[in-house]
């Protein structure tokens, strides 16, 4: 996987410098073949302008995960609880509308959207480096928080959405998701079952 | 306190202040300060003076107007409460902002910007056209790979290029 991004990227900064040269035109590439640095200096007065006015952006791109079909059945959530948490109220503002409308478009049977108050932790520390006890500057870390429930999702539908999301999550913006299943009656569960239904009979009989 | 006062009679100095708390409003009284000397704050302010020395935007806030008019230079999810590595992510950036001062050494127009996305760390930086893009595109994709190596992650940069540095005031 790693192969084809230095691939891809290799070929970005390629065309990157490839475009870079010519638009500077036939005229400046005989002059940088003369290998005189003054002249080469002189020759992109003019044409500074348009040459260097460049920016880079980035290509996050990779390959997608594949699709697998199996016979064992899908896992069922009652309830997918994503809590994003970031410092700025503005971001989360806007995850949330990206958030929800993703769910929306894909037909995900939302529950509540909503806000829990925010944290802050604060510091009180001493302002010089050398005495002034009474002399304190005081900072604080706030962090905000936004929560949007999921009802009623099948595995499959769970991973591709959370997948989709967590792709898109900003920087500075950290998520937790806990997801809420019913267990399936399993022997060792049914034995411990009854040994706690035994031991409550026990200690009823016991006392009187 | 600190003031020593050195004049005799207590009772003068106590007749003089019962004098300004009464009249206040007139040109005869005036206020006595009798406390330690308050320390102004001078972190990451440039202090005014005659009118010529150019600031940027992010010179000329004082931090208390982060969240409010200004934003962060570095952003990851370490300072949230419940996470945890900020000191490591506090020692990359000072490293990538060293890295970058040396290698692009006079055309950085502003401070840098580094961003955590997953596992990605992108730097964003804004410089002064003083280098042919060549030599600016050597310089990018050296600085990309060397990061990458070190950091054991993809580090992308984001460059834009300006004539000059961007003015906000005069100060």
């Amino acid at each position: 996987m790693a192969a084809p991004l230095v691939l891809r990227r290799d070929l970005f900064s390629f065309a990157r410098i490839l475009g870079g040269i010519s638009q500077l035109g036939p005229r400046c590439l005989s002059a940088c073949s003369s290998h005189n640095w003054k002249c080469n200096q002189t020759r992109f007065q003019p044409l500074q302008t348009s040459s260097t006015f460049f920016h880079t952006a980035t290509y996050l791109s990779s390959t997608p995960s594949s699709i697998t079909v199996t016979d064992e059945p899908d896992t069922l959530f009652q309830k997918v609880v994503v809590l994003v948490k970031a410092h700025d109220r503005a971001v989360l503002d806007s995850y949330e509308f990206f958030a929800t409308m993703a769910a929306k478009e894909l037909g995900i049977a939302m529950g509540k959207v909503f806000e829990p108050p925010k944290d802050i932790e604060r510091l009180t520390l001493l302002k010089s480096v050398h005495i002034y006890k009474k002399h304190r500057v005081q900072y604080e870390m706030r962090t905000h928080y936004r929560c949007i429930e999921l009802l009623h999702i099948t595995g499959s539908t769970a991973q591709v959405y959370l997948e989709y999301i967590q792709r898109n999550l900003p920087e500075g913006v950290a998520m937790e998701v806990t997801k809420v299943t019913k267990r399936t009656r399993t022997a060792t569960f049914m034995e411990n079952v009854k040994n706690s239904r035994m031991k409550l009979n026990f200690l009823l009989c016991s006392h009187l | 306190m600190a003031a020593s006062l050195s004049f005799s009679g207590s009772a003068r100095l106590l007749a003089a202040l019962g004098r300004s708390s009464v009249l206040h409003s007139s040109f005869e009284s005036r206020g006595l300060h009798v406390t330690a000397v308050c320390f102004k704050n001078r972190a990451a302010r440039i202090r005014i003076g005659k009118g010529d020395q150019p600031l940027t935007y992010e010179q000329a806030h004082h931090p208390h107007q982060i969240a409010h008019r200004k934003g962060w230079l570095s952003q990851h999810a370490s300072n949230l409460k419940g996470e945890g590595g900020a000191a490591e992510r506090t020692m990359e950036d000072v490293f990538i902002r060293k890295f970058m001062f040396g290698t692009f050494h006079g055309c950085l127009a502003d401070e840098v910007v580094i961003k955590r996305r997953g596992n990605a760390l992108i730097v964003c930086a804004l410089m002064l056209q003083k280098m042919p893009p060549q030599k600016f595109y050597f310089l990018i994709g050296y600085s990309e790979s060397l990061l990458s190596h070190f950091y054991k992650c993809p580090v992308k940069l984001e460059i834009q290029t300006l004539q000059s540095k961007a003015v906000y005031k005069y100060i």
